[in-house]
């Protein structure tokens, strides 16, 4: 049974703006609703936005990905809702209690504080955490806020190295110096709000963003950063949330370029688009998180032959060539470049890693390749 | 080697050859010895061909032998029959079976003959619905038990009136000849005939092709017995009679024109009293009227005047030759004897005990032309229907060929693959292996197409596979509407409880974020769920009367309501 689909304006108050309490104070009122609805004996509703690929528009001038405006509505009398519903009211209950005593939480501790058997049943409330995540970002969405500004965040992910210097609010006010933290650089927090982490100053002149960490760590070995006068920031497969997050606010607060570095495959392809254009699950975010202005270095279809590459190639597997169909499709993978790309892969059916460099020699990455592309400007938009 | 063979050797020694000689003195003693093998030597050597193999299925088959016996005594003198069957385990491979009846009794001259000779109960082409040796007989059993044991099987036995007598038999297997030893006339009054016979080599098993599962098939397709067991571990299960009056005696008929051979004719001459061929035709068989006798005349070319004792095999050959193509109105039904639908019932009620249950005795109808036949159908589903292993329940046919049951080669017979052919989902049943679900099909006939001298599967004759068929069809729908009422019913409870099990849990959040009452909420949140449900309680209350209505006007449906323990529709319970 598909969840009752109809069209709203949107919340216009930006969400940067809202305090804790209001948050709390939202999520009062929407039970607020529902407990006067079960009084009138009316069956009780919640109201969110729709999410998936159905309700994501493509905002080309914005250059981001962005929720559109169906929202669906979750009732208690509906078999395919029940259980749904139950689950809602405990999220939200337990965010109000996290946001009232000023405590924050991981998800994944938010789904063992709620994870119990419903009495006189076998059933447990949350069977796993990917019951209770969808319904955190349902809240998320039901009241116009980011997960951050719930208590709640992910686990962290993600490394930044170089010369920035960063205050911990939350934390002493400690300062420091992303380049002097040793080899293995700062964590990055799944929540990098401007009231916790600031960004004070840098003298880097760009920021590359690399999707593996060994190449994070090869880069370091070789003093690329240090070299380059760049930042260099590890995601470690697809960017975690905070980590968007922190390249949005390095992007925007001090006015580096951005360069995306990732394998040269359908996969590695879309971790960048996320970076740039911001992803279908958090198409609501985007804003916040995106940088449509970042460009892309590699690895390309067109370095196998440049760098000589061809005996160190891989075979598309069938999900990259499947993954690479629907990305062909999509708005905002149409333009000549990518196109290109995503057709040349499908033709070759081949795929090439970061790492397949060090077939030069293990230093080619940060002595040639890297530089090279950046001072000839050879990117990919 | 038949006589004839070794003629024509035999004259090969006017050829002068010296090696022939010897084959001729070979072949003459190959005869002679042929000729002193008797039918039990023969049995000795042959044990498979009469499906005594394997050792579960043989002690299957023992049990069955003597309740058959039984069964068949206590019909023939309108006694119900109690029977009690005990099997002791006494080593490895090692029992001792005892089967007592309340049956007549034997005098001490017919003793030897029903338990001591094989093949003497076997009546030429005798066309009568009946039980049939399915194997070896109890004279088989007796010579059985002596190959693997050396020992004699025990029998006592009394007649009303007269003095009970014990004794032990043995067979004398060159002869075919029984041997009662120890022979004594007993003080006490009993009537009826216990016998104990010891057997190695066989296996006990508490499985589908077990004794235990005969009996209780047996006492299903046979309301009027009662039988009690009691099993190697000591276990005593007792299957009441819920049928008091006897089942009518089946009559024998005369053979169809259409159902004899060519051997038939000439045995048939030579024991019958008339004195020429037309009179023997007129007399002994079925539909055979003037007008009939005349087309015989008309395709045949010898005279119908001569002696019918003296039919040659080319005349035997004209006159089946005629008998097909003559047009002869279908044999006569009226000596069937099917156990009725009441009684199918009432027995399967009581011994498999089913929530829902549908009976239907088919029509007399003919197949391959000449022989009468009828299939009764039952569906049982729920409560104690189907086969229960481990944890789950399968479905089960409980095959039955004149009321006996047909316990092994399942996947070779009619009766099982008319079952499989039917599209079940129809009649909602979606997954037919696995369902709680026995489909009993009693196929009745004068004389049953067994597909091999096992006889355990029904050869797939077109008009019986038809028969069952629209009979499964006609109590499959039936059987259809209550399981999907019965399926609608569940849902809606399981509904009502998923609800309400979520209800504590969201008046317990929404009452700690918003201050309210929980209790006032938890209130509230029941009444709204009754009364979403109740509007679908009405839907199913319509439901309900719908379906209670289709199925009490059948009188062959009943329906256990598990609430009321018991609820039966109009004739069900008379």
């Amino acid at each position: 049974m598909a969840e009752k689909e109809k069209k709203v304006k949107k919340h216009s108050k930006t969400t940067e703006q809202v305090s804790p309490k209001e948050i709390a104070e939202r999520i009062k009122k929407t039970a607020e609703s529902m407990v006067g609805q079960i009084g009138k004996q009316q069956d009780p509703e919640f109201t969110t936005m729709q999410r998936g690929k159905s309700n994501v528009v493509w905002d080309e001038k914005k250059g981001y990905l962005e929720l559109g405006e169906k929202e669906v509505t979750r009732t208690f009398l509906n078999i395919a809702h029940a259980r749904k519903f139950m689950q809602t009211t405990l999220i939200m209950q337990k965010a109000q209690d996290y946001l009232s005593h000023n405590k924050t939480a991981s998800i994944r501790e938010i789904y063992y504080e709620l994870k119990h058997t419903i009495a006189d049943t076998k059933e447990n409330t949350f069977e796993g955490q990917d019951e209770s995540d969808p319904i955190i970002v349902d809240l998320e969405h039901s009241v116009d806020t980011i997960r951050e500004k719930l208590n709640l965040h992910a686990n962290p992910k993600g490394t930044l190295y170089g010369d920035v210097t960063l205050l911990d609010r939350m934390h002493n006010n400690d300062k420091f110096n992303a380049s002097k933290l040793g080899r293995g650089g700062w964590s990055i927090m799944s929540r990098v709000e401007p009231e916790e982490i600031e960004l004070v100053d840098s003298n880097a002149e760009y920021l590359l963003v690399a999707e593996t960490e060994a190449i994070f760590e090869r880069l370091i070995e070789e003093g690329f950063p240090k070299k380059n006068k760049c930042l260099l920031i590890g995601t470690g497969g697809q960017a975690a949330r905070g980590t968007r997050r922190l390249i949005h606010r390095v992007h925007k607060e001090l006015d580096l370029p951005v360069y995306v570095f990732t394998d040269g495959d359908p996969y590695g392809w879309y971790i960048y688009s996320v970076i740039k254009q911001g992803s279908m699950a958090l198409a609501a975010h985007s804003e916040f998180m995106s940088v449509p202005e970042a460009k892309y270095i590699g690895m390309t279809i067109d370095d196998i032959k440049e760098y000589d590459l061809q005996a160190v190639t891989e075979h598309m597997k069938e999900g990259d060539i499947k993954r690479a169909k629907e990305m062909m499709a999509y708005p905002w993978f149409q333009n000549k470049e990518w196109q290109d790309q995503l057709k040349k892969a499908l033709d070759q059916k081949v795929r090439i890693e970061q790492q397949a460099l060090a077939n030069k020699r293990l230093d080619f990455v940060a002595t040639h390749y890297l530089p090279e592309k950046i001072r000839n400007k050879q990117f990919l938009p | 080697m038949s006589g004839k063979e070794i003629k024509e050797k035999s004259s090969k020694k006017s050829n002068g050859d010296e090696k022939s000689d010897i084959i001729v003195k070979a072949a003459a003693n190959l005869e002679k010895e042929f000729k002193e093998h008797s039918v039990a030597e023969f049995f000795k050597k042959n044990k498979q061909m009469i499906g005594l193999y394997g050792k579960v299925r043989t002690l299957t088959m023992i049990v069955h032998e003597y309740v058959t016996n039984s069964l068949d005594a206590c019909e023939e003198t309108g006694i119900l029959p109690n029977i009690d069957v005990k099997i002791d385990e006494l080593g490895e491979e090692y029992y001792e079976v005892t089967v007592t009846d309340n049956g007549p009794g034997i005098s001490k001259e017919n003793v030897g003959k029903a338990f001591g000779k094989l093949l003497a109960g076997t009546k030429f082409h005798r066309l009568k619905q009946s039980r049939g040796q399915q194997g070896i007989g109890c004279a088989g059993c007796t010579l059985l038990s002596q190959m693997t044991t050396g020992k004699p099987t025990k029998i006592i036995t009394g007649k009303e009136g007269a003095k009970a007598i014990s004794l032990e038999l043995t067979i004398d297997p060159s002869h075919n000849e029984p041997k009662m030893n120890e022979v004594k006339e007993l003080e006490k009054d009993f009537r009826g005939t216990a016998v104990r016979a010891k057997f190695k080599g066989v296996l006990y098993r508490d499985s589908e092709q077990g004794a235990l599962e005969y009996l209780r098939r047996t006492v299903i397709a046979n309301p009027h017995a009662q039988i009690s067991f009691r099993d190697p571990l000591g276990q005593k299960t007792v299957f009441k009679r819920t049928q008091t009056e006897l089942p009518e005696l089946a009559t024998e008929i005369k053979p169809h024109p259409k159902g004899v051979t060519v051997d038939d004719i000439i045995s048939m001459g030579k024991r019958s009293g008339a004195r020429s061929v037309a009179g023997f035709l007129n007399n002994e068989f079925d539909r055979m009227g003037a007008k009939a006798l005349d087309e015989v005349k008309k395709r045949v070319d010898f005279d119908l005047g001569k002696d019918p004792k003296k039919i040659e095999w080319d005349e035997a050959e004209q006159i089946i030759k005629a008998f097909k193509q003559i047009d002869f109105i279908a044999p006569t039904t009226d000596s069937l004897r099917p156990i009725g639908e009441k009684q199918i019932q009432n027995s399967l009620q009581a011994i498999v005990k089913p929530d829902f249950l549908t009976v239907m005795t088919r029509k007399p109808t003919v197949y391959a032309g000449g022989y009468p036949f009828q299939v009764e159908i039952a569906i049982a589903f729920g409560g104690g229907a189907g086969r229960k292993v481990g944890e789950e329940t399968k479905m089960e046919i409980m095959r039955f060929a004149n009321r006996v049951p047909l316990l092994f080669d399942q996947g070779n017979c009619a009766l099982t693959k008319s079952v499989q052919t039917i599209d079940w989902k129809r009649y909602d049943i979606k997954d037919l292996d696995n369902s709680p679900l026995t489909v009993f099909v009693n196929f009745i006939s004068v004389h049953i197409p067994y597909t091999g001298a096992g006889k355990q599967a029904i050869a797939d004759e077109e008009e019986v596979l038809e028969e069952c068929r629209l009979a499964l069809m006609q109590t499959g729908r039936k059987a259809g509407v209550y399981i999907s009422h019965r399926r609608r019913a569940g849902e809606n409870q399981q509904k009502r409880l998923m609800f309400y099990k979520y209800i504590p849990e969201i008046c317990k959040a929404l009452s700690i974020i918003t201050k309210a009452s929980e209790d006032s909420l938890k209130k509230n949140m029941e009444k709204m769920v009754l009364a979403k449900l109740k509007i679908e309680d009405q839907k199913e209350a319509e439901d309900n009367a719908k379906t209670e209505k289709t199925l009490a006007a059948d009188e062959n449906s009943i329906v256990v309501d598990n609430n009321k323990k018991e609820k039966t529709k109009k004739e069900g319970k008379k």
